[in-house]
C-alpha cells in the first residue's frame, strides 16, 4: 500500500521524477511534494484504486501527513 | 517605546516572558525565547555580513521558524523578504535578484525547493537553517541556537526604516516588491488592536503564509499586545477537518484569513460540533466573502463580530465593514468605511471627486500606506495622488485601482478593478497580462480574458482566442505558451478558440458579453 502511494506521487503527480526520495513518513504538505490540489487527485485515485469513500471528517492531519498515515488510514476505511 | 516591529516582542517579554508568543504544531515559544532565538539569529547574519537595510530572503513553509527568522532579520536592522517556496523557480530567482538577497533562511523541510532554486545559480552567498547545502556556507538551526545570544551591534534605526518586502504580480506580469517600513506595519496592527480592543488573553488564528499581507496581523498584532499566535500549518491549510478542530483546540479567539479558508471550513461541515464560544472576532480580506456564506456563518457563530476588512497590500488594510448581523439578501458585502487615522477620495479618471453615489476609483492617505516599490521609481510614482496642501507640504495618496462607490449612509461598495486585475484563490492576477502574452504567440490575432463563476465560491479565468486567418495552433499550444510564463494560479482553467467576439459600439471586446457567452459553454 505504502509502495502504492509513493508510486503514484512520483509518478503521477510529478511526472516520474525518480530522484525523488519519499519516506514514508515524511510531511508530505510541509514539504510541498503535494499542494491542495494534488491532494485532491491523490484522494480521488485511493477512492477509486481502493473502491472507498473519504469522508469530510477524515480530511485529516492524522490520515493524510504521510504516506504511512494515510496507508493506515485506507487500510482500516475499507475494512469500515 | 515600540517604533520598530521588534520591539513589541521585546516589550511583551519584558511584561510577561513565559506567556506564549507563537504555537505551531503542538510546539510553542515564550516570548522571551523568541527573543533569545530572534537574537541568535540576528548574530548569525552579522556573522553572514548582514548589516542595516540588507535584504534577506525567508524560504519557509507554515512554522514556527518563520517567526524567528522574521524577528531576527528584523532585529539586526535588515529587511525580510518572504518567498513562496511551492512558487516556480523563474518567479523566486526573479525576486532574489530584483531585491539583492544574498542570504536565505531556510528549514530542512524545504531541501527540495531550495536546490531547485538554487540550481538556476542566483547570487545567494549563505544559507541559514540547513547545513550541507552544496558548496555554500550554511549554517543549521541547531547551530544558530547555540549560539551566544546578542553579540551583534543592534542599529540605529528609525520607524520610516524599510521592514519587508512583498512581492506581489504586477502589470507586466514581472513581481513587483511592495516596501513596507516598521511604521506602516505598526500602524496596521495599532489601528486594528484599537479598534477591536486585542489584549494578552488573545490567540490569533493565522491561516496566511507569511508572503500574504494578512499574516502581519497575528505576526505583528499578537506580539504589539502580548497575546498568542497560533499558526496553521501546511497540512491544516490542505486537511479542513484538522483546519476546523484547531479553532476549539486551541480556543482561538480571533480569526483573519481568506474567505476562501472559511468557504473550504463551512463546506466540509468543519466547524460543525466544534466549540467555538472564545472566537470574538472572524475577520476576512483579499476577496468577497459570498453573502450566504456569511449567513451561515453568522448562524454558527451567533457571538462572533464578523467584519470585512478591505485594502491592497500596499495600504495593509484600509476600510472595515463590520457585519451588523446575518446578511438579508444575496448583495454583496460592502467594505464599509475607511478606520481611523485614514483619509480618503473617490475619484473619476481626471482626479476629480465623482458626486456621491457614483463610480471612482477610490484613494488612500494613511500611515499604513507602503513607502512604494522595490526598484520602480516610475512605477512608484504613478502610483500616487499627491496634493499640495496652503502650506506648501505634501499630502499622497495611493491610487488602488478598485472602483468604489459611496452609498447614501456612507459605506463603500467594492465595484472591481479599474484594470482587468483579479484575485484567483488570493492571487492576483492581471488578465491583460495573459492576453498580452497570448499575442506574443505568432498565431493569435487577438485574445481575451475573462473571469467566469462555474463554481459557487470560486472564480475561474477563462481565455478566449483568435487565430490568425490560414495559422494554425491548437488549444494545447496556446496553454503551453502561457503556462510558460505564468505561474499555475493564473492559468485559465480552459481556453477557445473562436471566430469573432462579441463587441462594444466602438469595437472593443464586449467583455460582458463574452463572459456570459463563455460561462455557458462546457469547459474545455
Amino acid at each position: 500500500m505504502e509502495q502504492t502511494i509513493i508510486d503514484y506521487i512520483k509518478n503521477e503527480i510529478h511526472a516520474g521524477d525518480q530522484s525523488l526520495d519519499i519516506d514514508p513518513e515524511d510531511d508530505l504538505l510541509g514539504s510541498g511534494l503535494l499542494g491542495s490540489m494534488e491532494m485532491m487527485r491523490l484522494v480521488e485515485h485511493l477512492e477509486n484504486t481502493f473502491h472507498f469513500r473519504v469522508q469530510p471528517q477524515d480530511m485529516a492531519i492524522e490520515n493524510f501527513l504521510t504516506v504511512a498515515a494515510m496507508a493506515r488510514y485506507v487500510s482500516a476505511a475499507r475494512r469500515a | 517605546m515600540i517604533y520598530l516591529l521588534p520591539h513589541t516582542i521585546l516589550a511583551s517579554a519584558d511584561r510577561d516572558p513565559t506567556q506564549e508568543a507563537f504555537r505551531c504544531a503542538g510546539a510553542a515559544l515564550t516570548y522571551a525565547e523568541l527573543v533569545q532565538r530572534a537574537d541568535q539569529l540576528a548574530t548569525v547574519l552579522y556573522d553572514f555580513g548582514v548589516r542595516r537595510g540588507d535584504r534577506v530572503g525567508i524560504f519557509l513553509g507554515r512554522s514556527l521558524e518563520t517567526a524567528v527568522a522574521i524577528f531576527g532579520i528584523l532585529r539586526c536592522g535588515a529587511v525580510y523578504v518572504p518567498l513562496n517556496p511551492k512558487a516556480p523557480e523563474s518567479q523566486n530567482h526573479f525576486l532574489l535578484q530584483d531585491c539583492g538577497i544574498r542570504i536565505l533562511v531556510t528549514h530542512p523541510s524545504q531541501r527540495r525547493s531550495l536546490l531547485k532554486l538554487l540550481g538556476a545559480r542566483p547570487q545567494v552567498q549563505g544559507i541559514v537553517g540547513m547545513s550541507e547545502v552544496e558548496d555554500y556556507p550554511a549554517v543549521d538551526w541547531p547551530t544558530v541556537f547555540a549560539a551566544p545570544p546578542a553579540t551583534f551591534a543592534v542599529p540605529r534605526q528609525v520607524e520610516t526604516d524599510l521592514a519587508y518586502l512583498i512581492y506581489t504580480s504586477g502589470s507586466t506580469g514581472q513581481p513587483k516588491g511592495i516596501m513596507h517600513s516598521h511604521a506602516s506595519g505598526l500602524a496596521f496592527v495599532r489601528n486594528a488592536a484599537a479598534r477591536y480592543a486585542f489584549g494578552p488573553q488573545d490567540r490569533f488564528g493565522n491561516h496566511a503564509p507569511i508572503y500574504f499581507d494578512i499574516s502581519q496581523l497575528a505576526y505583528f498584532g499578537a506580539p504589539l499586545v502580548g497575546a498568542t499566535a497560533v499558526l496553521a500549518t501546511d497540512a491544516h491549510t490542505v486537511l479542513p477537518a484538522s483546519l476546523g478542530r484547531l479553532f476549539g483546540e486551541e480556543r482561538l479567539t480571533v480569526w483573519y484569513s481568506v474567505p476562501l479558508a472559511i468557504t473550504q471550513l463551512l463546506n466540509a461541515g468543519a466547524l460543525a460540533g466544534q466549540d467555538l464560544t472564545s472566537l470574538r472576532y472572524l475577520f476576512y480580506a483579499g476577496e468577497p466573502l459570498a453573502p450566504r456564506y456569511a449567513r451561515q456563518l453568522a448562524e454558527l457563530l451567533p457571538t462572533t463580530r464578523i467584519a470585512n476588512w478591505y485594502g491592497p497590500a500596499e495600504t495593509n488594510v484600509c476600510t472595515v465593514y463590520d457585519l451588523p448581523g446575518p446578511p438579508q439578501d444575496d448583495a454583496s458585502i460592502p467594505i464599509g468605511e475607511v478606520w481611523d487615522n485614514t483619509e480618503r477620495l473617490i475619484v473619476d479618471d481626471q482626479d476629480q471627486p465623482v458626486a456621491t453615489g457614483n463610480s471612482g476609483e477610490l484613494l488612500i492617505r494613511a500611515t499604513t500606506n507602503m513607502l512604494g516599490y522595490w526598484n520602480q521609481v516610475e512605477l512608484s510614482t504613478r502610483a500616487w495622488y499627491t496634493h499640495v496642501t496652503q502650506g506648501g507640504s505634501t499630502e499622497r495618496f495611493y491610487r488602488t485601482g478598485d472602483l468604489v462607490r459611496e452609498d447614501p449612509v456612507g459605506v463603500l461598495h467594492f465595484l472591481g478593478r479599474r484594470d482587468h486585475q483579479v484575485k484567483i484563490r488570493g492571487y492576483r492576477v492581471e488578465l491583460s497580462a495573459l492576453e498580452a502574452h497570448l499575442l506574443t504567440h505568432p498565431a493569435v490575432a487577438e485574445a481575451a480574458a475573462v473571469t467566469v463563476q462555474r463554481q459557487a465560491d470560486a472564480l475561474s479565468i477563462v481565455v478566449a482566442v483568435i487565430l490568425r486567418a490560414g495559422d494554425e495552433a491548437t488549444v494545447q499550444d496556446l496553454q503551453e505558451h502561457l503556462a510558460a510564463a505564468f505561474p499555475w494560479y493564473a492559468l485559465p482553467e480552459s481556453l477557445y478558440l473562436r471566430e469573432s467576439f462579441p463587441r462594444t459600439g466602438s469595437d472593443k471586446i464586449d467583455r460582458p458579453a463574452l463572459q456570459s457567452l463563455l460561462a455557458d459553454q462546457v469547459p474545455s
